[in-house]
């Protein structure tokens, strides 16, 4: 019988955990919270507590109060409703806006549709490491600068870049500053105190709740003026109308509550992890890791081979490995990862990069066995090259 | 979708199992090679022949791309064997594209393969 593929893309999306399943398809059950939580009578009730509930558990997760959480469908949503309801609301203060190149493209896509709304945007590109250093973003600020968003940890690289220093030179300019955190938000420990931010993007899929559901923190005092984008009912305070999904929102409660509980004890499990699947592959040889050295999310690993073509290096890895030659959210595009390509690195090599994200599930068994799947890739489509194109690709 | 389902069945045997890639080892006759390396266009190719009496008596590859490359350069290392030096030049990557259904996208980097055969072809000729 064939062995499972190792499954590593957390990156994209982990696990749903096995509790949170439960919870949620207890709730979708004949004795569930059918009922519409805006409703007054007893099971509307029911359902709109065991939401209270739930937003008390991801506020408590990022060290925010219930009041200052509004439920989503994701981080992407967050991330649009965040960005393009602060410049819309703010756009009589000014018209400009900062961020960076390696955002996820839920920011980059907002931001250029706030360019064809009039908004000026800079576009920073980071360091060689990946990051975006403080002083880029404050040396960017102009008088009529009105938010900057920059993410707290690259979903391709792994990389966290210094929130607390860029925020804290906004708060200084009285600029916004919104945070796409749907890589770090139970992976590292994130206290929205710290990170002096206004507004901040989450989403459950990445720690083990359902796809569909995210949040996006809004800041209780001073709080940002944020226009909704959808209409209809008053929901969420007036900023997301819309029936409230009852069963997403408990399982990413508990979900929340778990990743909670054991983040302490994971992250260091999951680093340790990621190193040894490092150490493993750097046998390969000519093989260098993409992102620099520095603060990092314990899961991700992203590296390229010299020698050895991305797509064959996909193909080679099926039903073995399951990982991402970039933002699975791009992978439709055969393009080049532009993260990638940010960073310097030609269009070979971001095609021939390979992201490898560990979580939750992921054994010490499974790392080294997709470390010889890999290893054994690798060495077959290097030994059908000419004996230059290692040299010569590196 | 997954990676394999991007590919041709024929192309997923040939990536998988090629039975001409490396190096041709020591033999009678007389040994060419071609190679044509254009990574910019996503491929970088190398042939070996070995040829006797004018006809090409066994070939091998190494190539640097894509599945639909590797693959590709499988197959046409396995027509060469038993052509005459002289038809090398012959190869239409167009032709080759429809026999292993390769996306028109990726015309460009079959042209390199067709690019490697003629230095292929060349260098039998300067042997000549």
């Amino acid at each position: 019988m064939s062995e499972v593929p190792v499954y590593l893309d957390y990156a994209a999306s982990a696990p749903v955990h096995p509790d949170v399943a439960a919870v949620m398809a207890e709730c979708l059950g004949p004795s569930g919270l059918h009922a519409n939580p805006s409703s007054t009578h007893a099971a509307g009730r029911r359902a709109s507590q065991a939401i209270e509930q739930a937003r008390e558990s991801v506020a408590a997760l990022i060290g925010a109060s219930a009041g200052e959480i509004v439920f989503t469908s994701g981080a992407t949503e967050s991330d649009n409703l965040s960005i393009l309801g602060a410049a819309r609301a703010g756009r009589e203060r000014g018209r400009h806006v900062v961020t960076s190149r390696t955002e996820h493209r839920a920011v980059i896509d907002a931001c250029r549709q706030l360019e064809r709304e009039g908004f000026a945007v800079t576009w920073l590109t980071p360091g060689a490491d990946g990051r975006v250093a403080p002083a880029q973003v404050h040396e960017a600020l102009r008088d009529d600068t009105l938010l900057v968003a920059v993410m707290h940890a690259n979903n391709e690289l792994g990389v966290v870049n210094d929130v607390a220093s860029i925020g804290a030179g906004c708060r200084d300019r009285g600029v916004l500053l919104h945070v796409d955190a749907a890589q770090s938000v139970g992976r590292i420990p994130v206290n929205v105190a710290d990170l002096n931010a206004d507004l901040v993007a989450f989403t459950a899929h990445k720690l083990g709740g359902p796809k569909g559901i995210g949040a996006l923190w809004l800041r209780e005092r001073p709080r940002p003026a944020i226009q909704p984008l959808q209409f209809g009912g008053g929901h969420e305070r007036g900023l997301r109308s819309g029936t409230l999904a009852t069963h997403q929102i408990v399982g990413f409660g508990l979900a929340c509550r778990i990743a909670a509980a054991d983040l302490p004890a994971e992250e260091l499990r999951v680093r340790a992890l990621r190193e040894r699947l490092w150490s493993r592959l750097e046998g390969a040889g000519h093989v260098r890791r993409n992102g620099g050295p520095g603060p990092s999310v314990p899961g991700i690993l992203n590296l390229r081979f010299a020698g050895v073509e991305g797509e064959s290096l996909a193909l080679e890895l099926e039903g073995k490995v399951q990982a991402s030659s970039g933002s699975a959210c791009s992978s439709a595009s055969a393009e080049p990862s532009y993260v990638l390509r940010a960073l310097g690195l030609s269009d070979v090599a971001a095609q021939s990069s390979l992201r490898l994200s560990l979580g939750r599930q992921t054994s010490v068994a499974d790392v080294d066995r997709a470390a010889a799947s890999i290893l054994a890739a690798v060495a077959r489509l290097r030994s059908l090259a000419p004996a230059a194109a290692i040299e010569r690709l590196a | 979708m997954s990676a394999a389902a991007a590919y041709s069945s024929r192309v997923q045997e040939l990536f998988a199992a090629p039975r001409r890639a490396g190096s041709l080892p020591d033999g009678p006759g007389e040994r060419l090679a071609g190679e044509t390396a254009a990574v910019e266009r996503g491929a970088w190719v190398r042939f070996e022949a070995r040829v006797q009496g004018g006809l090409i008596t066994a070939v091998r590859f190494r190539a640097w791309g894509c599945p639909h490359v590797l693959a590709a350069c499988e197959f046409v290392a396995g027509t060469l064997e038993g052509q005459a030096l002289a038809d090398l030049g012959d190869l239409d990557a167009r032709w080759l594209a429809e026999a292993l259904e390769v996306p028109p996208e990726k015309l460009g980097r079959l042209l390199v393969i067709e690019d490697a055969l003629r230095a292929l072809a060349a260098a039998g000729g300067e042997a000549h």
